[in-house]
């Protein structure tokens, strides 16, 4: 062998055993719950920094498991546990949103939940069905977003309303009158891009439609869809929402100098227009999303899951109920500021004397519905989005609705 | 592919000499004469494989093979439910490229991408050859100060720079809209608007990439000879008739490299609609390198994507190749 070919054959070994260390070992034996172990858990953004804390408190309890928590961003997440789920480097547990469970369930990459330790009734129906493919359950409901209606009950005083809207046409009205008396739209409404659809999505809900219906197959060109598609296009139509998106708009300002004084939003709103908008103290209030059938809304948030490869699943289910009890549920909302999903947390008293929006939220997620854990979410929440940008943009709304879905039908099932 | 040329060349010189065929192998070479000779060449070869050992493992492990799995990629259905299983994804030949000509919002970004090109392209190479003649010959005392001024916004981030442009075009509180106010006429949402946003897009592109054209010019103009301009004022040529038939022909070398290296900065086109727009209104800024992102990211359609990005890439090839050879420099 000359050198020269041996040479070769080093840099080609070097370069292989390079490649090949990118490629790391499987799961291994599972360690028992009352083993020392360290418990890998990835949660999102802000809410990564504010769990670390609560692990602290945990690991007093449990002093054999040390619990290591990785932030990860909201923007980067979805990418980063795909690539971990293809190099085989997923954490023991992570904080999933509520859509991406259909894609992580469909990928086998969840453990099933053990019902024996968490039961449905514990938590607000719709939590825990956003989990649940064909029978079984995958993640365990953390804390949940619902929407209300926000609206400037000053603004809509001097317009001449007293109440707040409980049905789309006195939703329309208070719009109509804001609008009349000198603000520049009668409500914020996305009219399309990314989250389009959670402006939306009560609106379908609300008039008893379904994103998909019982065979499984989209209904986005039910009666009640196209209804919905309507009710929603009318703000457009009369000019009493903006026909143009613009990234990076602040409804909290909008909502404080009175530009638009009514917005449809999860709870997080409450404390962004307290902590950036003090002066508007007693001039806003929240009321359940404005119906027609029923005020239905439709529930986010995040669930809890444990991957299928970790080797600490008894410590992962250790930990879930914790954040599951309700004493947890009920302080976490005082550090993060989100809805508990467990329904015996209300009873408690951080809830009970929390902001007094909460009883709007806590009746909301009673009666709310779940997004069904679609598998191409993301495709299919485009395809919803850019329907919806066409009906802001004056399309007609059952032509729409038949083309959203002939373009979702190959995206479910 | 350097190193393969290198490596038969090598071999090549080896066994060209007729005596030493054999003897590499059988026996030890023998100090003196021939074998020292190949001894040392075969040193030589030695140390330069090593030093080149680090790169060649960078080049093939982060180059060639992520451009070769691209390739294999764009040939299969490889999609989200492959990602723990890569060879589980079915060939399904060109089936991915004949779908992309038929996807309305591919076709789209195509013309859109094209549309971004052909305006932006001539516009930055236009405004950062006049900055570069003007600071050359025009201003003596705040020349760094300008040249500074002008290069900012190539090394500034690209999240600030929207900020800032989302400020300017803001419908309401915008820069634009203020001054729109003050005059007394009314702005349109520029962003917002299909057919506006796209020009939008393309001016803050232009700000943002003349820089890079302006330093390259400024150079460019300093390797003309004074004596040539000297020589054409003194034949009463005037300051237009200077820059047409002086300093444009003789800045040729540096015209074709800015116009290349900005005509494939612009076809890759992808942070200026990420951040500014988002693609939208109704897909008016949907550009190629942001659908491809979105379809390999966003839905992981990596099959998909990556037919895409071998569109893409001929397409850069094919506009590269008619620049270099449009713009070659005839004088020699």
């Amino acid at each position: 062998m000359s050198r020269t070919t041996l040479s070769t054959g080093l840099a080609l070994t070097l370069v292989s055993a390079i490649a090949l260390t990118g490629c790391g070992s499987g799961g291994g034996e599972e360690v028992a719950a009352d083993a020392k172990q360290t418990l890998t858990v990835w949660a999102m953004g802000e809410e990564g920094a504010r769990l670390k804390p609560v692990a602290a408190e945990f690991t007093k309890e449990h002093p054999n498991i040390k619990v290591k928590i990785t932030p990860v961003g909201w923007d980067v997440v979805h990418q980063k546990l795909v690539s971990s789920l293809a190099g085989k480097k997923l954490p023991d547990m992570a904080q999933m949103g509520s859509t991406m469970m259909g894609e992580f369930i469909a990928l086998d990459a969840l453990e099933p939940v053990d019902t024996k330790a968490f039961k449905r009734s514990d938590f607000f129906p719709a939590t825990w069905d956003s989990n649940v493919r064909d029978g079984t359950a995958y993640g365990v409901p953390w804390y949940a977003d619902v929407r209300a209606l926000y609206y400037r009950t000053d603004l809509a005083k001097k317009a001449g309303v007293t109440k707040a809207p409980t049905t789309w046409a006195d939703q329309q009205a208070l719009a109509t009158a804001y609008k009349k008396h000198g603000a520049e739209y009668g409500t914020q409404l996305q009219p399309g891009a990314t989250g389009a659809w959670q402006g939306w999505l009560q609106y379908l809900y609300s008039t008893g439609g379904e994103l998909l219906g019982k065979d499984g197959k989209p209904a986005l060109d039910s009666p009640q869809a196209v209804k919905a598609f309507k009710a929603w296009g009318s703000y457009f139509d009369k000019g009493l929402a903006k026909k143009n998106f613009t990234p990076g708009e602040d409804a909290a300002k909008d909502f404080s100098n009175g530009k638009r004084p009514m917005f449809q939003s999860g709870p997080w709103m409450v404390q962004n227009i307290n902590d950036q908008h003090p002066e508007l103290k007693g001039k806003w209030a929240v009321a359940p999303v404005p119906g027609d059938k029923s005020s239905t809304s439709w529930v986010g948030g995040s669930s809890l899951v444990t991957f299928k490869d970790s080797a600490h699943k008894a410590a992962a289910e250790e930990f879930t109920k914790y954040l599951a009890t309700p004493k947890v549920q009920a302080h976490w909302y005082e550090v993060d500021k989100t809805l508990p999903a467990a329904k015996a947390a209300w009873d408690q008293p951080a809830m009970k004397n929390g902001d007094s929006s909460l009883p709007v939220f806590e009746k909301a997620l009673g009666s709310a519905e779940a997004v069904p854990p679609v598998e191409k979410w993301n495709e299919f929440a485009v395809q919803i989005e850019s329907a919806l940008e066409k009906i802001a943009r004056g399309a007609d709304a059952s032509a729409t609705a038949k083309q959203l879905q002939k373009s979702a039908a190959g995206l479910v099932g | 592919m350097s190193s393969t040329t290198a490596a038969t060349g090598a071999e090549g010189r080896v066994r060209k000499d007729p005596e030493g065929a054999g003897r590499t192998d059988d026996v030890p070479p023998r100090p003196g004469g021939n074998g020292l000779r190949k001894d040392r060449l075969a040193r030589h070869n030695l140390a330069g494989w090593l030093f080149s050992t680090p790169f060649l493992a960078v080049f093939l492990t982060f180059m060639a093979f992520p451009i070769i799995a691209t390739l294999l990629m764009s040939f299969t259905d490889f999609g989200l439910r492959n990602v723990t299983d890569p060879l589980s994804a079915q060939f399904v030949g060109l089936d991915n490229y004949t779908k992309l000509f038929q996807d309305e919002k591919f076709v789209r970004a195509l013309l859109n991408t094209l549309y971004f090109v052909v305006l932006g392209v001539p516009l930055t190479i236009g405004s950062g050859l006049v900055t570069a003649v003007l600071l050359n010959s025009g201003i003596d005392r705040f020349r760094t100060f300008f040249r500074v001024g002008f290069y900012a916004p190539v090394v500034t981030a690209i999240v600030a720079v929207a900020v800032i442009w989302r400020f300017v075009l803001d419908p309401s509180e915008g820069l634009i809209a203020g001054v729109g106010h003050q005059l007394g006429f009314s702005t349109p949402d520029f962003l917002g608007s299909e057919t506006l946003a796209m020009p939008s897009l393309i001016v803050m592109a232009v700000w943002r990439n003349m820089g890079t054209a302006m330093v390259l010019f400024l150079a460019g103009l300093q390797a003309i000879p004074t004596e040539v301009r000297e020589a054409a004022r003194i034949d009463g040529a005037n300051a237009f008739q200077e820059l047409r038939k002086i300093t444009v022909p003789l800045l040729r070398p540096t015209m074709l490299y800015v116009a290349v290296m900005t005509t494939i900065g612009f076809l890759n086109v992808f942070e200026e609609p990420f951040v500014m727009t988002q693609g939208g209104p109704n897909e008016a800024t949907m550009t190629l390198s942001l659908d491809m992102y979105r379809e390999g990211f966003d839905f992981f359609h990596m099959g998909y994507a990556s037919a895409m990005a071998y569109v893409l890439f001929v397409i850069v090839l094919a506009v590269t190749s008619l620049q270099l050879r449009l713009l070659k420099d005839k004088t020699s």
